[in-house]
Parts: structure tokens; C-alpha cells; sequence
């Protein structure tokens, strides 16, 4: 049987996903025997190919993590959202109540340590969108699970399933927010 | 109430006319999933969660202010119902920030666990974001918008359970918020500080500052006890972890005295000064240093036992047990001298009582949930809201409830004066004038008691007219007072205070003279001022026949025990009156300026560390129990007596 072909990307998030990911301990094995890692921070591979399933930590908050959601939507068959943040918002969503001009004076000019501060005007920084958005506001998502970061064994729950041809519905006993 | 046949999920169960179909589920054990719903709260189906399907009712209907009738066909669970309760959660969750990975209520929140119990992983609908304040200003609590669903439980328990209403709603439509009276901060609102919010709220949009990260309730243990404090005995639940208090609740905040106040729900999570740990004695310095209990002991076998002038003073904070060996103390040193430090106040309540009726002693008063069935009360020289904050409660909810109408005699203001239907102010000290006035237009006024001839007498010496002139009160109010209580049926008078610090029985006596004129009799509550108080008196420890807080300023006295368990109040001033002792010895749980004037310090447990018994301000029996461990090799009050007492006997 061929492997399962997957893609991760790691959007505005800490990564700790991808952390829990590999905390799965040895069911990292059975992974790796069934799967096959395309574009992924674990492959460092930076472009996409068509895969199965994508997999999405994080949530969008600027252009650049706008264009790569999509484009990894456009590559996947499904689309898997990890943790909180590629779910709700999560951490990052926390500026989404406040104006944006606003928390780039208070992030680049305010803060007690800087001095002479400017906000990145360089077209090689992506632009803020105006809020933090979970990626099923943005593209459409097949299945979550959710968690900050969401525990390994809500991840390998999900794997599991989607391995079995099943779109992966956390059980309330192993769904955390936190 | 009769009862009633319905079907609920195709079973047929019993209810009683009158409940709602919620309440009938819950008796039938059918779980129903609730977010406004509260035990104690009138029902506003404002959450929406308890949708149920009724036949011939059109549409899904809030099982909690629908009726039960006989005969109604009631389906909780079906695809459609589940499915309209999931998108009630969605759009819970996007209408504020809940953001639970940094909120202080995850994990002990009723709206994320019914998001998993839903297996809500995501939400389908645009987020509001809408940038709402925190508001941090109250002392104990935090009034975060951003986790607020508005259901109105907090609104509901001010009202309802506490009687402040310092909360409701505020702005409309989806720009509506939780807000303290008239927008106000809640720290310069007149919130009264009961916490009543706090427990009733089901996120973590009102949380308590002494609490937040401590623990959550399920690594918590859980200990029932009984407040000390203020001699009301409000039923409280400690939850402890790692033998810190994380939080006090209310065991049932329906129940009488489950209410709880910031006196007994966030102070005990503080610590107000520096613990004494070990018994201390002054060195060859000068200096107190700690010492064993058997040196500390010795010293004051030594010293006390061999003196002539020994008084002993106790605060009504002390437990029955602690109490009890304080006098067996007494018995031991021979002291003569023997109070508690609100010694006046009993014998000015029991004196005025004996004047009124020699055999009738503080059996007499009420008991406090007269309060809440009374139509008519009158408040004088009293402030409930700060000192038994409780009994406040009861009395704003008397007003709010039965309509009771209010009449305060009181030249200072309080939370009551802007609600009474009439509020005497007579200038300070003329309290008993005013009294006597108002008993004498109760004369006028024509309904009075049938054997109003005992009573009357001193009432129909003053004149209200001319009274008011001299008191610089209107006639009219008086009049309007004595109509308000002469037509009452259910009445109560509450005194506090503003009279006992007159130490005058006779305007005791007056008080109950004017309870025995009005037609209703009312029932009289006196405020006392500690948790044991009654408990310290009813065991004769006030039984001097002159003040020993008075005594030690003449300086006559030369040795002195002082019981003062953890009481911190008017330190200063019991500091000063030791002025002319020559040996001291104080039982405190806090380093304090008496501690300081000290020769031996012996360390005393809290309410919240030890078991013992507390009599109530209207005499009902309540015990604690430890909730936490007090510091390493502290002695139980009593036990500390006992040793000092066997050290005697050597």
C-alpha cells in the first residue's frame, strides 16, 4: 500500500503542536511506516505538492500565513486543524478585540525596551490582516483537534482515524481547550 | 401540591404542580444541560440550552420556565435539539473572547465543559472580538467582560440571594453588558462585597483575585465548616489545596446562612498580619524570644499565680472549648477581674432585658430568619451591611421580596437610609428621644398591642411634637414611622452599636418597651459584636460587674491575661490601656501592639485552622472544623489553658 502523503504547516503559533505531535512516543513508528512527510517544518521541505491530508497549526493573522493556508488547501484532499489557535484563534487571537495600528505602536514603539522604534515597512514582511482569524474562516476545514497545545494522545487519536478512512471527531473525554 | 403524570422521553414520571419541566427531569434524574439556570434563582431561560421538545407546542421550548402539566409529552434528546444546543455553545463562543487556554476558570468552567461534552472543536460562525474591559477595581473580585455569556446568574444572586442588586444589565442589545449600578466600577460600586457572584458565575467572567491559579476545584479538598467571624455561623465550604485555602463557597447559596460575606468568603484567604508561631517570653534582654510552652508555661505559673491584681480579659472570637478553659484558668489564678472585651455590651443588653422582664434573659431575641418573613423593620443605631453583612442582606431581601418596609433611626447614614420608607436622623446622643418619640406617636397613631398599659408608661412622658422640635426631625416622619409599624403584622427591630456604645440599659429597655407597644410584636435582634459573643456570655466570662478594659486604665491591676485568639481588632487602643501592667500575657494568633507589650506570647490557631463550637448572635450552636493546618506545634486554645492550669497545680 502506498504511504500516506502529509503535509504540516505552521502558521501563528508556537509550534508546541508539533511538539505534541512528536510526543506521541512510539506510535511515531507506526506513523512514519504508514506516512510520508511532504512540505513540514519536521521535513524543513518549503514547497507544497499535492498530498492527502494537510494539517494546519496555528491560526492566520498576516498575509504570508493567508497565502499558505490556501495553498495548502488547494493541495489536500483533507484538511486537519491542530491545537487551539487553527481551531478558535487561540493566543494569538488575543489582538483581534484591538485595532491593528494600535498593537503595532504598542508592539514596535511602546514597549519599555525599545528605544527609536519603528514598524517594519519592508515588503519582505508580511502585512498584519486586520484580525486573527482560525483557519476555518478562512479556508474550509474537514476535521480539528483542538487543545493548547492539544494532547498527544488527541493527536494520535486523530491520526488513527484518518488512517482507518475516518474523519476524526475528538471524544469529549480527551477534548481539552487548554 | 398535587401531582402530575408526564412523559419525558417516553417514560412516564411524576412531578408536582407548579414545577417546571426542568425541575421535574432533574427530580427523575434526566440530565438537561443548563448554563442561566441556578439553584435559588428565579428562571429567565435566558441560555437556551435547556430547549426541550414539547408536543403541540409549535416550537423547542426552555424546559425551565415551562410548566409541567398532567399529561404532557416532553422530549429532552433528539437530533434536532442537539443540534440546536451545539450552535447555541457556537455562538456563545464567538460572541465573546473565550479564550480558554488563558482564562483562570478552565477547567472549571460550565461552558467549556459542555463544549466537550457537545464535542464542539470549532466554531462555524464570524467572531465578534468585541474589546470589552476588565474590570479589576473590587478588592476581592475581577469582572472580566471578555468571558461573560450573560446569562445572569450574577445579577440574579445580587438580587435575589444577596439583596445588594449592585449588578444588573447594561446598554442594550448585543453591546449589553454586566454592569455595577450605573456603569460604575464594581470597587466604587455598592457592591457589598459577598462573592455571591463569584460562586454563581459559570465561566470565568467574575473570578476571585485571592483564588485565581491557587487550584481548580477538582485538585482541591473539599472541608464544610462553620464561620466564625461575626456570629451569624454562615454554613462555608474550604477548598484546600496543599493545605492553602484556595477558595471559601457557599455549600448551598439557597439555604439560610449560605449566603456568606467578604468577611468570610475572601478575607480568611489573606493573611491581615505576621503570625505568632512559637510561645515567646522576654530573654535577659528585654526582647520576646521564642521559648518551649513549658518554659512559657513556667513563667506564667511563676508570675501570674503569685499575684494578687490579676485580670483576665477574652475576646468573643475564642471558641466555646477555649473559653471554658479560660475560665477554668480563672478559677485556678483566683482572678476576680474576669470579661470579655464587649463585656458593656452584655451587661447593657441583659441589664436592659432584665428591666424589661427579669426572667426573660437573651432567650428574648429573634432568631435571624424572623428577618426574612418580616413586613416592618427597624433599624436602629445599626450598620448590618458592614458589621454582620448577612444580617444586611436578609434585611435588603425582606425589602425586596415581602416589600418590607424599612424605618432607620440612625443619625449616620447607611446602605439602608436611601431605601427606608422613613429615616429618623437625630442628632448623635438623642438616639432615646427619638426612640421615645416614635413610641409615642405609635400611642397616637391608636393600633397598639392590647396589653400596651405595661409598655406605655415612658412613652407618654415625651410628646412627638414636641420631641421632633428638639430633635430637629419632622413630625410627619415620626408619624409615618409609627404608621409603618403599627400596621405591620411581621416586624423586627434590629440594634447594633450606635446604642450599646452608651452602655445604657435604659434604652435597651426602651427598645423593647416600644416592641411590646406595636401591634405585632415585634421580635428584637441585638448585633453583638464577635463570633462567640452570645457563646462567651451564655458562659458567664462577662459576668463582672465593671468593665476590665475601664479597670486597666486606673491602674490597679497588675497582671494580665489576655485571650485574644484572632482577634486584630482595636489592637492599638488595648496596647495603650496596658500601660500599667506589670505582667502580661497574651494568646494571640497575630503579632500585634499587645503582642508587643507582652511578657509571654502564647500562639493561637484560626477559625479556619481548628474545631471548636461558637454560639450564634441569636443562639444557635455551630462548630468548625480545621480546614487547613495552623503552623507547626501550635496548641489548640484550650489545651494551651489546660497546660497552664496543670503548671499551677505543680
Amino acid at each position: 500500500m502506498a504511504k500516506v502523503k502529509v503535509a504540516t504547516v505552521w502558521l501563528e503559533a508556537c509550534s508546541g503542536c508539533h511538539m505534541s505531535f512528536l510526543d506521541i512516543d512510539e506510535f511515531i513508528i507506526d506513523v512514519s511506516k504508514l506516512v510520508e512527510f511532504h512540505r513540514s517544518p519536521i521535513t524543513d521541505i518549503k514547497t507544497f505538492t499535492p498530498v492527502d491530508v494537510g494539517i494546519v497549526e496555528g491560526s492566520v493573522g498576516n498575509e504570508e500565513e493567508k497565502e499558505i493556508i490556501e495553498e495548502l488547501r488547494h493541495n489536500c484532499k483533507i484538511l486537519m486543524a491542530w491545537g487551539d489557535c487553527a481551531c478558535f484563534g487561540g493566543v494569538c487571537a488575543m489582538r483581534s478585540s484591538l485595532n491593528k495600528d494600535d498593537v503595532l505602536r504598542c508592539g514596535y514603539i511602546e514597549t519599555a525596551s525599545t528605544y527609536k522604534g519603528k514598524i517594519p515597512q519592508s515588503p519582505g514582511v508580511p502585512a498584519l490582516l486586520d484580525k486573527v482569524y482560525p483557519a476555518n474562516q478562512i479556508v474550509k476545514v474537514d476535521c480539528y483537534i483542538p487543545g493548547c497545545p492539544p494532547e498527544p494522545e488527541a493527536i494520535k487519536y486523530g491520526l488513527t482515524e484518518l488512517l482507518a478512512g475516518r474523519i476524526p471527531v475528538l471524544p469529549s473525554n480527551i477534548m481539552r481547550f487548554d | 401540591m398535587s401531582e402530575i403524570t408526564l412523559t419525558i422521553n417516553g417514560k412516564q414520571v411524576k412531578g408536582k404542580q407548579g414545577d417546571t419541566v426542568l425541575a421535574v427531569c432533574e427530580a427523575n434524574g434526566v440530565k438537561l444541560p443548563t448554563l442561566c439556570h441556578y439553584k435559588g434563582l428565579t428562571d429567565v431561560g435566558a441560555c437556551r440550552l435547556c430547549l426541550v421538545e414539547i408536543e403541540k407546542e409549535r416550537k423547542p421550548v426552555p424546559a425551565c420556565l415551562y410548566p409541567a402539566r398532567d399529561g404532557i409529552v416532553v422530549v429532552t434528546s433528539n437530533e434536532k435539539l442537539e443540534k440546536y444546543r451545539r450552535l447555541v455553545l457556537e455562538l456563545l463562543f464567538t460572541e465573546r473572547n473565550h479564550l480558554c487556554a488563558y482564562c483562570v476558570a478552565s477547567g472549571d468552567c460550565e461552558l467549556q465543559s459542555l463544549a466537550y461534552t457537545y464535542q464542539m472543536d470549532n466554531a462555524r460562525y464570524q467572531y465578534s472580538w468585541p474589546n470589552v474591559i476588565v474590570d479589576s477595581s473590587h478588592p476581592y473580585v475581577v469582572l472580566d467582560h471578555n468571558r461573560c455569556i450573560l446569562c445572569g446568574r450574577c445579577i440574579r444572586t445580587c438580587d435575589e440571594i444577596t439583596g445588594a442588586h449592585a449588578l444588573d444589565f447594561g446598554k442594550r442589545g448585543w453591546k449589553t453588558t454586566v454592569s455595577a449600578d450605573i456603569n460604575q466600577p464594581l470597587g466604587e460600586s455598592s457592591c457589598i462585597s459577598c462573592g455571591g457572584c463569584f460562586q454563581a458565575c459559570p465561566t470565568g467572567a467574575i473570578f476571585s483575585k485571592g483564588s485565581a491559579y491557587k487550584g481548580r476545584p477538582d485538585e482541591c479538598t473539599v472541608v464544610e465548616s462553620s464561620c466564625a467571624i461575626c456570629g451569624i455561623g454562615c454554613e462555608v465550604k474550604g477548598l484546600v489545596k496543599n493545605n492553602r485555602l484556595v477558595r471559601i463557597d457557599s455549600p448551598d447559596m439557597s439555604r439560610e446562612r449560605g449566603l456568606l460575606c467578604d468577611m468570610g468568603r475572601f478575607e480568611p484567604l489573606y493573611k491581615p498580619a505576621e503570625r505568632v508561631t512559637t510561645p515567646m517570653k522576654r530573654d535577659a534582654k528585654g526582647q520576646l524570644a521564642s521559648c518551649s510552652y513549658e518554659e512559657a508555661f513556667g513563667a506564667i505559673a511563676k508570675k501570674l499565680g503569685g499575684m494578687d491584681s490579676v485580670a483576665a480579659l477574652a475576646s468573643g472570637k475564642a471558641s466555646t472549648e477555649a473559653l471554658k478553659a479560660f475560665a477554668d484558668l480563672n478559677k485556678a489564678l483566683g482572678t476576680k477581674l474576669v470579661d470579655t472585651l464587649d463585656g458593656d455590651d452584655f451587661r447593657t443588653i441583659s441589664q436592659g432585658i432584665a428591666k424589661f422582664d427579669s426572667k426573660a434573659g437573651l432567650k428574648i431575641e429573634a432568631t435571624l430568619e424572623d428577618i426574612l418573613s418580616a413586613d416592618a423593620i427597624l433599624i436602629i443605631g445599626a450598620h448590618p451591611v458592614k458589621t454582620h453583612p448577612v444580617i444586611g442582606s436578609y434585611v435588603m431581601r425582606a425589602a425586596s421580596k415581602n416589600k418590607a418596609q424599612l424605618v432607620v433611626l440612625d443619625p449616620l447614614r447607611n446602605p439602608f437610609t436611601f431605601r427606608a420608607s422613613v429615616w429618623l436622623r437625630p442628632p448623635e446622643g438623642k438616639k432615646g428621644l427619638a426612640i421615645k418619640a416614635l413610641g409615642n406617636a405609635i400611642l397616637d397613631h391608636g393600633k397598639v398591642a392590647g396589653d400596651k398599659t405595661k409598655f406605655s408608661a415612658e412613652f407618654k412622658e415625651v410628646e412627638a411634637r414636641k420631641a421632633a422640635k428638639t430633635l430637629g426631625i419632622d413630625v410627619n416622619d415620626i408619624y409615618k414611622a409609627a404608621e409603618v409599624l403599627a400596621e405591620s403584622k411581621n416586624s423586627v427591630i434590629i440594634y447594633g452599636s450606635g446604642i450599646l456604645q452608651f452602655k445604657d440599659a435604659d434604652m435597651v429597655a426602651t427598645i423593647l418597651n416600644l416592641a411590646g407597644l406595636i401591634s405585632s410584636k415585634p421580635k428584637v435582634i441585638s448585633l453583638k459584636r464577635y463570633g462567640n459573643s452570645r457563646g462567651a456570655w451564655e458562659l458567664g466570662i462577662s459576668n463582672s460587674k465593671s468593665s476590665v478594659t475601664s479597670e486597666l486604665t486606673k491602674g490597679k491591676i497588675k497582671g494580665l491575661y489576655l485571650l485574644l485568639a484572632d482577634d486584630l481588632a482595636d489592637s492599638q487602643a488595648l496596647a495603650d490601656s496596658m500601660k500599667g501592667i506589670n505582667f502580661a500575657v497574651v494568646q494571640a494568633s497575630y503579632l500585634s501592639p499587645v503582642t508587643a507589650k507582652a511578657d509571654v506570647v502564647l500562639p493561637s490557631l484560626l477559625w479556619t485552622e481548628s474545631k471548636g463550637s461558637y454560639t450564634t448572635l441569636d443562639g444557635i450552636s455551630k462548630s468548625t472544623a480545621p480546614m487547613i493546618k495552623g503552623p507547626a506545634g501550635i496548641k489548640s486554645d484550650a489545651d494551651t489553658l489546660k497546660g497552664i492550669v496543670k503548671h499551677l497545680e505543680k
